[in-house]
């Protein structure tokens, strides 16, 4: 619905959107898969709830960051099947400024507190 | 959704149920395409955490949970009302928020009730100004149906139960049972002696107050602060110095023993009066008496700027636990 745009008009991406692109930079994964991959990268500080995931995801697909890959069973969890979701290249885009902006605010943090303030 | 059979699904099973019952706040739209996928995502992380079977972590889940819920539906709403906003979406906007509204009336008359400690009777286990949250479901006078239902549970001695102030029924107060219907009671310097038995009561507290010899050796030596009902628990209902519990009523001690106005002043508390069993502190502010039962301009003004800082933090969600005092050898 919405025509793909440059990906720095999405800076800054919001945390849950930016670790849910991470979490499919490597492989697609559904929901779940999702969930305890952002819990892995954030060492626990970041749990996604249910409702800000789905929300997430609903405004990702919207943006065109991520896509609807197939409808399959998680042998690892049960025979249920579930919605694996798959980064866009507009998405990989989106995350490696995002990385890219961040990295710049860190530069931008360690040059000014190597002062002595820290 | 596809039935689980699984070891443990009877609670689970319970659990999932009443999240998709919460799904029903969120927009059609957004619960028809990703409701299910959120109740497998729900389920999926109950059961990891019944893996690991800790109750903290249980706990912790539960209140983000719960945050989630809250914000999701609120930004979900939000986004469906401004994304469309033609008739047909805010009509569905409407039943929706009737339905949550519906479920935050349904928790707050009949499953916990929210109230704070005013005085210092419990002093020691519970402080003034600890604002807690009252279950009202497990000593509910159970219903037939319910009974099988639902977690009611007997009021046990060394409990702490809260109930209306019986001289007073727009108070409530919090203190610990010490007698059942048909307990003998009787206190020989400050120690409590039931049916006999002399208790140790390790929640109490003891501070050094001058020496009373009603309150220490009750319900010896009568005295002029009991009310109108503790007169009459003291004329009708003490045999051979001992005061006796009638049936359907309640014997209750505050823990900071010297300090506390209980049964010794005002008598029992009737069974129909109880309101339920304190749950955990979720907001501890040092605040006196006078502004915790009454919300002034002062006292508002002075959360405002004190939050932060008067707020004990270290006392948020912590749970009271109901004591057996151990029962000493007869006397």
């Amino acid at each position: 619905m919405t025509r793909p745009q440059a990906p720095r008009e999405l800076l800054p991406l919001t945390p849950p959107v930016f670790h849910i692109l991470l979490a499919l930079a490597d492989e697609e994964r559904h929901g779940y898969g999702i969930m305890q991959d952002v819990a892995r990268q954030t060492g626990g500080a970041l749990q996604l709830g249910p409702g800000t995931l789905y929300g997430c995801l609903k405004r990702m697909l919207a943006a065109g960051l991520v896509e609807e890959s197939d409808e399959r069973p998680d042998p690892a969890l049960d025979d249920e099947r579930r919605r694996y979701y798959r980064m866009t290249a507009l998405g990989k885009r989106a995350v490696r400024a995002e990385a890219q902006r961040l990295t710049s605010a860190v530069m931008a943090a360690k040059t000014k507190l190597a002062g002595g303030i820290i | 959704m596809t039935p689980q059979s699984e070891p443990q699904s009877g609670r689970l099973g319970g659990f999932c149920r009443l999240y998709s019952v919460l799904l029903y706040a969120y927009p059609r739209d957004f619960r028809l395409q990703y409701g299910a996928a959120m109740q497998q995502v729900f389920r999926d992380r109950c059961r990891d955490l019944a893996r690991t079977a800790s109750p903290m972590g249980n706990l912790r889940f539960a209140i983000h949970l719960t945050a989630d819920w809250l914000a999701t539906t609120v930004r979900e709403q939000a986004a469906a009302f401004w994304s469309a906003g033609r008739k047909p979406v805010c009509r569905g906007f409407v039943t929706e928020w009737a339905v949550a509204l519906g479920m935050y009336l349904f928790v707050t008359t009949t499953l916990v009730q929210a109230f704070v400690i005013p005085t210092g009777s419990m002093e020691g286990t519970l402080r003034v100004g600890d604002h807690m949250l009252v279950d009202r479901v497990t000593y509910a006078q159970p219903w037939p149906l319910g009974a099988r239902l639902l977690p009611y549970r007997e009021i046990a001695r060394g409990d702490i139960v809260a109930f209306l102030y019986p001289e007073d029924i727009r108070r409530t107060y919090v203190k610990r049972v010490i007698g059942l219907p048909g307990d003998r009671i009787q206190m020989d310097n400050r120690q409590v002696i039931r049916n006999g038995h002399r208790l140790t009561e390790p929640y109490t507290q003891h501070i050094g107050a001058y020496p009373d010899p009603y309150r220490d050796n009750f319900p010896v030596a009568p005295e002029a602060n009991t009310t109108p009902r503790g007169r009459e628990m003291l004329e009708h209902h003490v045999l051979n110095g001992e005061v006796v519990v009638p049936p359907d009523m309640l014997f209750m001690l505050g823990d900071n023993r010297e300090n506390s106005l209980d049964s010794r002043y005002w008598g029992f508390v009737p069974r129909s009066y109880v309101v339920g069993k304190p749950l955990f502190v979720y907001w501890s502010y040092d605040a006196p008496t006078n502004d915790l039962t009454e919300w002034t301009l002062g006292h508002v003004l002075d959360v405002a700027g004190h939050f932060f800082t008067k707020t004990r933090w270290e006392r948020t969600f912590l749970v009271p636990r109901s004591q057996a005092a151990q029962e000493g050898g007869g006397s």
